[in-house]
């Protein structure tokens, strides 16, 4: 299987620990990535907000750029699928469509919105599937309470997305599952990380953060797990922030999607990048048995 | 031939504040046919096995919005939501409150701070005096400028919006989405006189403490998609006054990034946003994170063909959503 590439700015930079797992689980499961050096940032909702139609037409660049190989793209952050995928819904509207198309036909570049979005959370559970995922478990584990945190652009708005359950998705589950974990539902799993307004008032988005891994760690989880990297942001690098927030301590290790799948196949800590991390994940891989990063 | 039955356990939350006991959850068994509303079956439990239960409705028809209430942890009209779907995911029908207001008794709740957000955004036309009414005429609108705010009329102000905003809950000067809503519908109304005013007004601790979930458009009955109509309000305000607030700025200065390299400048974007003298204030964690995760300073790389997203936005720039 052949996919292009897209792994997002933050898994190019200060999340590259993201960029390794994907790497090595794609490497495991026989999945070609094909890289473009000229895929730009998705706006990550910000460019949106600052102009609705320049950020479907910068995405309409990055979706052309895989059309001309004939390839789908795979995401690993559930901020760029949220917005390649919107990019692709909003050009429906003829009147978007028209004024995108006279911005990159200068360009010579000409989208025909044949390009597929897909997460690796989907192309792990949907295309290469659980039972194919399960066969290459070489370390199940088993013992372990994760609980998923999905990000909000990933499932939601719905009737875009609609690739799973906006309200009680279940893919991650179904995967830590397979992987021998257990997995945690809890409310917070689909709410936001108060990541986009970390920027506008710190307080109340860590306040959120926080509010999140305190549901997750009342529903007994050892660690959380998001195929997002925005989210890791908030729930990882800004953890210290969000435990003075909810004045509480909360010690809970957050893995990145690919880092929990990498676990279970055998990666080492090293190879997923784990030492990386703000919180260490020493506490989980102990319930594994693993050695500590 | 009747329609099959099942046994349907409801957990609902109870709490009545003379009898000093604290908020706890009853358990109530009935049988019913799966598509009984939910609220159908809360005034049965009411009727049949427990007339302490306190709840508020109306119409029973989701025109009212009267029984907006939590029913397993999602914000939404108990008389449009069926026990059997709830009982299929969920094994049991949990029934709480609704967030983000004081509980008065049982499930009903203290609207108080919802509408108190609503008056703020001052709900009502400021007709511009420069531009009175024309006498005689009923309307002044055309159909196509009705058709700008044709999904916020249909708000029936029942609050599942506000209950289900985490930003609500997480921070009290939050308009939250509703409000939020009913402000745009005003700014793009052409008969209103204060759209700069409001658009101006809104953005200090309001506006952009929005945080784009979009938990609000799944929330909402009416399908008034909040999120969107607060997305157009952001676009509509920095054209209005430019990048004056730390969200405005993060917004213009992630743009301009974008358009200048292609990706994301962390380091950049943090000082566009908070200035070079705000940025102090980011250097204890800026070097907390850095020590993990030294990239974080690094200069992104260029991509290939980046002066192709320059010219993207020569060409769509005056694209930027006006007030009106």
């Amino acid at each position: 299987m052949r996919m292009a590439y897209y792994p997002g700015c933050v898994a190019q930079g200060s999340g590259k620990e993201l960029d390794m797992a994907t790497r090595w689980v794609c490497r495991a499961l026989g999945i070609e990535l094909v890289e473009f050096p000229n895929f730009s940032c998705c706006g990550s909702g910000f460019v949106d907000e600052a102009n609705e139609v320049l950020n479907v037409a910068i995405n309409a660049r990055n979706l052309a750029i895989a059309e001309r190989a004939g390839l789908d793209v795979l995401t690993i952050c559930s901020t760029c699928q949220g917005m390649l995928t919107l990019a692709n819904v909003r050009l429906k509207d003829p009147a978007v469509k028209t004024r995108v198309a006279g911005a990159l036909k200068p360009l010579g570049i000409e989208y025909r919105e044949t390009v597929q979005v897909k997460h690796l959370l989907r192309v792990l559970t949907e295309d290469i599937g659980i039972p194919a995922v399960q066969a290459k478990v070489r370390r199940p584990l088993a013992g372990l309470k994760v609980g998923a945190f999905y990000g909000c652009h990933l499932l939601r708005p719905a009737d875009e997305m609609a690739w799973e359950s906006a309200e009680e998705p279940h893919a991650f589950e179904d995967l830590l599952a397979a992987l021998g974990a257990t997995p945690v539902y809890y409310r917070g799993r689909v709410m936001c990380c108060g990541f986009p307004i970390q920027f506008v008032k710190a307080e109340t988005a860590v306040t959120i953060a926080g509010r999140q891994i305190l549901d997750a760690k009342a529903h007994g989880a050892h660690a959380m797990a998001t195929p997002c990297p925005l989210c890791h942001i908030s729930l990882d690098a800004y953890q210290n922030h969000a435990a003075k927030a909810v004045r509480q301590p909360l010690d809970m290790p957050v893995f990145h999607l690919p880092q929990v799948v990498g676990l279970a196949f055998g990666a080492s800590p090293e190879e997923l990048g784990l030492s990386r991390h703000l919180v260490p994940t020493d506490a989980a891989l102990a319930k594994l048995g693993a050695a500590a990063p | 031939m009747s329609p099959e039955t099942i046994s349907a356990q409801f957990d609902v939350y109870r709490y009545d504040p003379s009898d000093g006991t604290p908020p706890h959850y009853q358990r109530y068994t009935l049988e019913l046919t799966p598509h009984t509303p939910v609220l159908t079956a809360l005034l049965r439990i009411r009727a049949e096995l427990d007339p302490t239960l306190s709840l508020r409705y109306s119409c029973r028809s989701a025109i009212c919005g009267s029984c907006a209430m939590q029913v397993n942890s999602k914000s939404r009209l108990a008389c449009e939501t069926h026990v059997g779907p709830e009982m299929e995911r969920h094994g049991r029908v949990v029934v709480e409150p609704m967030r983000n207001q004081p509980v008065l008794r049982d499930l009903v709740v203290d609207q108080a701070p919802f509408w108190t957000q609503y008056d703020r955004i001052e709900p009502h036309l400021k007709l511009d005096p420069a531009h009175p009414m024309p006498e005689g005429k009923t309307t002044m609108m055309t159909p196509e400028q009705v058709d700008r705010f044709k999904e916020t009329p249909r708000c029936i102000a029942c609050a599942a919006c506000f209950s289900a905003c985490p930003a609500v809950e997480a921070d009290p000067a939050f308009p939250g989405p509703m409000a939020l809503a009913k402000l745009y519908r005003f700014v793009v109304d052409p008969r209103d006189g204060a759209h700069q005013d409001r658009l101006v007004r809104i953005q200090p601790n309001g506006l952009w403490l929005c945080l784009r979930c979009h938990l609000c458009t799944e929330a909402c009955p009416k399908d008034v998609r909040p999120s969107e109509r607060i997305r157009d309000l952001k676009e509509m305000a920095i054209a209005a006054q430019g990048a004056t607030e730390n969200g405005s700025r993060h917004v213009v200065g992630f743009k301009d990034n974008i358009v200048d390299g292609g990706l994301l400048n962390e380091m950049k974007l943090v000082r566009q946003t908070y200035g070079t003298f705000g940025m102090l204030g980011q250097v204890v964690q800026g070097l907390r994170i850095w020590r993990k995760k030294p990239e974080v300073i690094h200069k992104p790389h260029k991509i290939q063909g980046a002066e192709e997203l320059a010219r993207i936005y020569d060409a769509l720039d005056t694209d930027a959503e006006a007030p009106k």
